[in-house]
């Protein structure tokens, strides 16, 4: 056990001292430093070895310790480095910028993370299936599927055209998120506000054209059969509460969600938008999403 | 408020396939208007539930009554009317929650617990 404690130890003894004797560089005091406090280790190591193996090892370490004593750094230079500390004013400035720099940095990384979760909680497993395949018609009569929301974000409200206070509400805010979100990306086409009835049978086409013009030219109206527009319900997780035998002309209110899905390229879920937010909240959630999207240099569709 | 099943007017705001335009911003506006009026004179007269107590809010609230519903589809006035209930308990819901919140507080407060 000594013997192979004994060529270590000499070692660092020969390291101390041929650094010990220049002490001007700054990076050659560090050595030094380290050198010693290794030095003390194994001099602790050493004098618990001295009890067995007799006394050399202890001779050998004091007379390092004697040369260091020698070389240490002159009372100016002491007095030297006292004087402004082991920090100037700029490393000091330096220390301040890289720190508020980092926080800054890790507090907007930490956002991006916790959306990227949130955005990433519908993907892969055990994701939270809201949204997927659907068959509707458009205001045009013609078939729009799930298909047609690919590669841009889109913001779907499920309403009714005879819906009393809170649709129209929520339109508003709607078409105001909508004016802002378009605003902000610079008037990419890159977000598809998407209004699909739960009411098929009174929202016909010309019905549900009539009803969104008033609120904003921009958003698409959906609707469908009403088996279409059940299965499009359950896809969101939508409560659907229409009666099915109901003629044309007839009084009678529908329950309904009363959330907008943000949903990503991919058309996977990624946020809900609701009543306590207001439409500035709003925005700055869905262009946070975008923006996090283009960063990551994934596909959009600007057509 | 051609809209209105009962009105002479509907044809403006009928559908080709027979059913009827949902109501634009205006009568939007008019049939909110019309509750507003009717649920003040309620409020005047210390009636909550206008469908429970249907022949009193007629006696007391008639007019306005009438007009909320010549405003409003039959639907809206029935929804509106159970939605003031709804509201109604709601707040007092949460007041008491609050109230309760409050002692809770003042009853630690005193067994010499402090808030954070």
């Amino acid at each position: 056990m000594a013997s192979s404690i004994r060529p270590a130890s000499r070692l660092f003894t020969r390291a101390s001292r041929a650094s010990l004797v220049s002490l001007e560089s700054p990076a050659s005091r560090t050595l030094a430093r380290t050198a010693m406090n290794t030095q003390t280790a194994v001099r602790t190591s050493i004098s618990h070895n001295q009890l067995k193996n007799g006394t050399t090892l202890a001779h050998r370490a004091f007379s390092t310790s004697r040369a260091h004593l020698k070389k240490s750094p002159t009372m100016g230079q002491l007095k030297a480095r006292n004087s402004t500390g082991p920090f100037s004013w700029k490393s000091a400035l330096l220390f301040v910028l890289t720190g508020g720099g980092m926080i800054i940095y890790f507090r907007v990384e930490k956002e991006r993370l916790e959306r990227k979760r949130i955005a990433e909680m519908s993907k892969g497993v055990g994701k939270p299936r809201v949204g997927g395949p659907f068959t509707l018609t458009d205001l045009d009569g013609k078939e729009f599927t799930a298909e047609d929301l690919k590669g841009k974000y889109s913001f779907v409200y499920f309403g009714f055209t005879h819906c009393p206070d809170i649709c129209p509400d929520e339109l508003d805010k709607m078409a105001e998120i909508i004016d802002k979100v378009n605003e902000a990306t610079g008037g990419e086409k890159i977000f598809l506000p998407v209004f699909i009835t739960c009411d098929p049978v009174r929202d016909t086409p010309e019905v549900l054209r009539e009803y969104l013009k008033e609120f904003h030219p921009g958003i698409i109206g959906l609707t469908g059969t009403y088996d279409q527009v059940r299965n499009v319900c359950k896809q969101y997780r939508v409560y659907f509460s229409t009666p099915r035998d109901i003629k044309p002309g007839e009084d009678y209110l529908v329950d309904h969600s009363i959330y907008f899905y943000l949903m990503d390229p991919d058309n996977d879920f990624v946020e809900c938008i609701g009543r306590q937010d207001t439409p500035e909240s709003a925005t700055r959630t869905i262009m946070e999403h975008i923006n996090d999207w283009k960063r990551e240099g994934k596909p959009l569709r600007k057509d | 408020m051609g809209w209105l099943p009962w009105s002479s007017d509907s044809s403006s705001n009928a559908a080709s396939d027979g059913g009827r335009i949902a109501p634009d911003r205006s009568s939007r506006q008019r049939c909110y208007e019309g509750r507003d009026l009717f649920f003040s004179c309620l409020d005047r007269n210390d009636i909550l539930d206008a469908v429970k107590n249907d022949k009193e809010a007629q006696r007391k609230c008639g007019k306005e009554l009438a007009q909320f519903e010549t405003a409003c589809s039959r639907a809206w006035v029935k929804y509106f009317k159970e939605k003031r209930v709804m509201e109604y308990n709601r707040d007092k819901t949460i007041e008491r929650i609050k109230k309760e919140d409050a002692a809770k507080v003042e009853d630690l407060k005193s067994q010499g617990w402090t808030a954070r």
